[in-house]
């Protein structure tokens, strides 16, 4: 059966939701398994205050745990399994690194579309594609 | 300009300064620094005496924070090794940087002082920074780095204050409030704190305020400089804030929406960018002078303390920022050192922040899981030969 390890980035964002509602629905369809991954931004880059980096610290704990918390309730909804993971780091790279040690057979995310950082940077969905060793759903 | 264009142009820069913050994920500080620089040097604008007074303030401010952000019973258990990594972190680059700006760069003895407290400073806020976003603040090698850091600002902050005293009978009333303060404002403040805590109006935090002023003037009195008992003040109360962490939030969030701003703001727009860059060979010189005895001092330790990541605990030592900008705008203010050679130091300071990070970051962070196994499996950095330590590891 294809697709039976998916993975889904999650972030919070409207694009992210759907991509979630469309890999639950996959998982359905093809009786596979989720593995919902949040990425944790990193903190301000040299920083001056210690104040300044808990503070945005405890702002992106609160915020991606009740990411997470809201992404298993969905999924035990839907009567999907699933597992729910929260890593530090760079986004694109960490996504390709979970997909590949949890051998996943696909891979599905949002894609947000910021025109200027886009064009000047690519954008996550962009940087997956290209480099990820599994099919790459993106959901816009 | 009148005061409140100034005003007005300067609000209008830190909110821009904030919202870029966020944007790009680069520390607000930085980016204030960076905004002063080119309020200053674009539009010509002087520091104005309030702007200085926010900002002097604010450094003190910033100090007691910093006090006040120590891990009091880490560094009990990691005093030892703390001692030595951070006493040779502040000590090393403190010596070279003074004896090369006094011999070869001809500053007088009191700007060589300055020069060598300003590029011996390690950035807590930098280094903290790091280990959180890596998982490796849980870690035996992250919580001796802290406490090695503290130890590094301690010897800052004691350095300020007393290398440039010139005593008179205001000491006494100087030494003696600093006692009173670093010893009963941790007994009185939970009392004061519960009976006038949790208000709008802030009575805790005016209470702080009230006791820093205190110390600033009569230190100012005495010819010295408040930035040690404000440091001590904050660490005395660092276990009150552990345990009451809606309090140091408040107080955070005061500093950073009005003080911190102008104090960065005000260290930009001293720096003049003709001076940096028509002695862009003296900044080179600096820089090498804060980092080599640094790698030179701190990575034998390391070696032995931090084992295997002896470079990574050596590059995020060698990292600075808010204490050094401190130290140079004290300079700068008492008149000590001139705007080109403040521009000069504090150009070091911004790159010591930036670039030993990025290289620590880029080739020898250590993952904070295989860190955390190492210290559940009883194998962390005791004082044992670092060749012993590197044949366990492999």
């Amino acid at each position: 059966m294809p697709f039976e390890r998916i993975l889904v980035a999650i972030d919070g964002s409207e694009p992210s939701d759907h991509a979630f509602t469309k890999a639950v629905e996959l998982a359905l369809a093809t009786d596979g398994t989720l593995h919902a991954l949040a990425v944790e931004g990193p903190l301000p880059a040299y920083a001056a205050t210690i104040g300044e980096v808990d503070e945005v610290k405890r702002e992106k704990d609160t915020f991606f745990s009740a990411l997470c918390a809201r992404a298993r309730q969905q999924a035990e909804e839907a009567d999907v399994p699933i597992e729910v993971e929260l890593r530090p780091g760079h986004a694109a790279e960490v996504i390709i690194a979970v997909a590949a040690e949890t051998n996943a057979d696909l891979i599905v995310l949002g894609h947000r579309g910021h025109f200027l950082r886009d064009h000047l940077l690519g954008s996550t969905a962009d940087r997956v594609a290209e480099h990820a060793g599994c099919p790459v759903m993106i959901v816009r | 300009m009148s005061e409140l264009a100034i005003a007005a142009i300067l609000a209008a820069t830190i909110l821009v300064a904030s919202t870029i913050s966020v944007e790009i994920g680069l520390s607000v500080a930085l980016i204030e620094l960076a905004a002063g620089v080119v309020v200053g040097n674009a539009f010509d604008l002087s520091v104005p005496d309030w702007l200085s007074f926010i900002g002097s303030f604010a450094g003190i401010v910033l100090t007691f924070l910093a006090g006040a952000e120590v891990d009091v019973p880490q560094f009990k258990r990691e005093w030892r090794a703390s001692l030595l990594l951070g006493g040779v972190s502040f000590a090393a680059p403190f010596v070279v940087v003074g004896l090369f700006a006094y011999y070869a760069l001809d500053w007088n003895r009191e700007q060589a002082e300055i020069a060598g407290i300003a590029l011996s400073t390690t950035s807590l806020a930098v280094v903290y920074a790091v280990l959180v976003e890596t998982g490796l603040n849980q870690t035996l090698i992250g919580k001796r780095l802290m406490s090695a850091t503290f130890v590094t600002d301690f010897g800052t902050a004691a350095a300020l204050s007393i290398l440039f005293i010139t005593p008179n009978l205001w000491i006494v009333p100087f030494v003696g409030a600093s006692a009173v303060l670093i010893l009963g404002l941790p007994r009185m403040a939970p009392d004061f704190f519960r009976r006038y805590g949790n208000r709008v109006i802030e009575p805790e935090i005016k209470l702080v305020f009230a006791a820093l002023f205190l110390l600033m003037w009569l230190g100012d009195r005495a010819n010295s400089h408040a930035v040690l008992p404000a440091f001590l003040l904050g660490l005395a109360l660092s276990s009150h804030y552990a345990q009451h962490r809606t309090e140091q939030q408040r107080l955070r969030v005061v500093a950073f929406a009005f003080l911190t701003p102008f104090f960065f703001l005000k260290g930009g727009m001293n720096v003049s960018v003709g001076a940096v860059w028509a002695n862009l060979g003296i900044l080179a010189l600096l820089s090498a002078g804060k980092m080599v005895p640094k790698l030179g001092g701190v990575y034998p330790l390391a070696r032995r303390y931090t084992a295997p990541h002896a470079a990574f605990t050596t590059l995020l030592m060698s990292t600075g920022l808010t204490f050094g900008t401190i130290s140079s705008l004290y300079g700068l203010n008492a008149g000590i050192i001139d705007r080109t050679q403040f521009s000069l130091l504090v150009s070091v300071v911004v790159l010591s922040a930036i670039v030993p990070t990025a290289i620590a970051q880029r080739f020898f962070q250590p993952h904070a899981a295989t860190e955390q196994a190492r210290d559940e499996a009883g194998a962390p950095m005791p004082a044992v030969p670092a060749e012993a330590l590197t044949r366990e590891v492999s």
